[in-house]
């Protein structure tokens, strides 16, 4: 019962992979939209805080078709990278892993965002009446203090990459072994006559790895913390 | 909490409560039924609707997508399934009324491509069709469970052709996914029935798959045991009735079974 197949090992490598290059690629990208969040006043910032919160609530689908129709071969996106550099994102682990970024991306900004408006910004000022550079002040002063928060925001980020599935299904579809990870395998699984105990067992290890992904980000968290205070 | 929030926190309290209760209200009768009978189905629906019988509601999805949900409580009353093998998955376990069984529509399976494709082939035994997909993708429904793509995956198996084209296969999650695939040009060939590539412009059929290449395709339909009130059986005459078979026939199905002529 225990012993999983080798389909659904096959899923929880990918979904894995997935999961990682989901966090790799848009932590930069997080870890700027944060800072222009928290740190700028322009025009136009209530925007771009709605648009970067719109994949909790808009339907998953939606977000697959969207994704679809920009980074498809004809799309604006899609034909300009398969064009330019020969990169096909649509029907592969690639796409699986933009969906997941896209899904998961609020949820890594507002971790980050937080841990970055509670930096004390009279610690930053001191560095920089010491004579510290903008930039030198950033990397050595604020982003290890935002540390926790980024920890946190990679775990949780990473933990909602390997549940995606509604954006996934729909713009990548399902196809063994490229882009049919642990939630699509269930979904498979759940459509199959006596597919029964492969989801159960495929659920059991999904709430595992969730459950590791949340606990590992507290204690690194809490790690962190001491660190800093203590 | 002030007076104002309190009020706003009522009145959200009361909406949610009278959503609640609405569906009981109306007792809606609830059809699940294949995602290829979208179009035709909710035709009758509203032409049942507009007759004053009451109301209709569907949920369309794959058709082992609906017997799971029926098999696991869901309170449907009409179940129309897209082939015989997932109506006898919910007849093995008793949950349809076995005398309220019957086949009620046929189809047929195609090849499409996007109508500014030049995909050309003639499906026929050891046909190129891996060479003219090139690079490109073979999008069809999930063929380990999902009809269309069971049905897709016999044919091509039947002509010999399945296993030079199994690495292009993209598997949708049902006939019409399939379809948007194709639609948008991301997918260099489709495998659909005939009557979803007849709704849709932006494809078009590049040959029809040989009936005798795979299992005859079969919608049966059922009342699903414990719901079959008046209001279900009434549905179900009205489905087997010639007011909906004609909408089916303008939908390109064909209608089998002696017992529908008789209606």
């Amino acid at each position: 019962m225990l012993q999983p197949t080798d389909l659904e090992l096959e899923a929880i490598r990918l979904s894995l992979r997935v999961a990682f290059w989901s966090v790799a690629c848009s932590l930069p990208v997080a870890i700027a939209v944060a800072w222009l969040l928290a740190r700028t006043r322009f025009p136009g910032k209530i925007l771009l805080d709605g648009l970067v919160h719109l994949p909790l609530v808009v339907p998953p689908v939606v977000v697959g078709f969207l994704l679809l129709v920009l980074f498809g071969r004809r799309g604006p996106i899609g034909g300009w990278l398969y064009d330019t550099f020969g990169i096909t994102i649509i029907f592969t682990w690639k796409g699986a892993a933009l969906a997941a970024a896209v899904m998961a991306f609020p949820l890594m900004v507002r971790a980050i965002r937080l841990s970055l408006e509670a930096v004390d910004r009279r610690l930053e000022a001191a560095a920089r009446t010491l004579g510290a550079r903008r930039f030198d002040v950033f990397m050595t002063i604020t982003l290890p203090l935002m540390t926790p928060g980024i920890l946190a925001g990679v775990v949780l980020a990473f933990a909602r990459s390997l549940g995606e599935f509604g954006a996934t299904i729909t713009f990548v579809s399902n196809i063994p072994g490229e882009t049919r990870t642990i939630p699509v395998a269930i979904y498979t699984l759940t459509q199959t006559p006596d597919g029964d105990v492969g989801a159960l067992r495929l659920s059991i290890i999904a709430v595992i790895l969730a459950l590791i992904a949340l606990v590992a980000s507290e204690l690194l968290a809490r790690r962190v913390n001491a660190r800093i205070t203590g | 909490m002030t007076r104002t929030s309190r009020r706003v926190l009522l009145t959200v309290l009361a909406g949610l409560l009278l959503t609640m209760a609405a569906p009981v209200q109306a007792k809606d009768l609830l059809v699940f039924a294949a995602a290829s009978l979208r179009n035709a189905a909710e035709d009758i629906g509203k032409a049942y609707e507009a007759s004053g019988a009451g109301k209709v509601t569907y949920s369309f999805a794959a058709s082992s997508d609906l017997a799971k949900q029926i098999e696991n409580g869901a309170p449907a009353a009409l179940y129309i399934s897209a082939d015989t093998k997932w109506m006898d998955y919910l007849a093995d376990r008793k949950l349809i009324v076995t005398d309220s069984r019957r086949d009620l529509l046929g189809n047929r399976l195609v090849l499409i491509a996007p109508a500014d494709s030049k995909l050309a082939i003639k499906l026929a035994a050891g046909a190129p069709l891996a060479q003219s997909l090139g690079d490109g993708k073979l999008a069809m429904a999930d063929p380990d469970s999902v009809p269309a793509g069971r049905y897709g995956k016999a044919a091509l198996e039947s002509l010999a052709l399945w296993s030079s084209v199994e690495p292009a296969v993209v598997r949708a999650k049902d006939v019409r996914a399939t379809l948007v695939f194709v639609e948008r040009g991301e997918a260099a060939a489709g495998i659909v029935y005939a009557t979803d590539a007849m709704i849709s412009k932006k494809v078009r059929i590049v040959d029809e798959f040989p009936e005798s290449s795979h299992p005859k395709i079969v919608y049966p339909v059922a009342l699903i045991a414990g719901q079959d009130d008046a209001a279900a059986h009434a549905f179900y005459d009205y489905l087997v009735g010639p007011k909906a078979r004609g909408v089916f026939l303008d939908y390109g199905f064909s209608i089998i079974g002696a017992g529908a002529a008789t209606n």
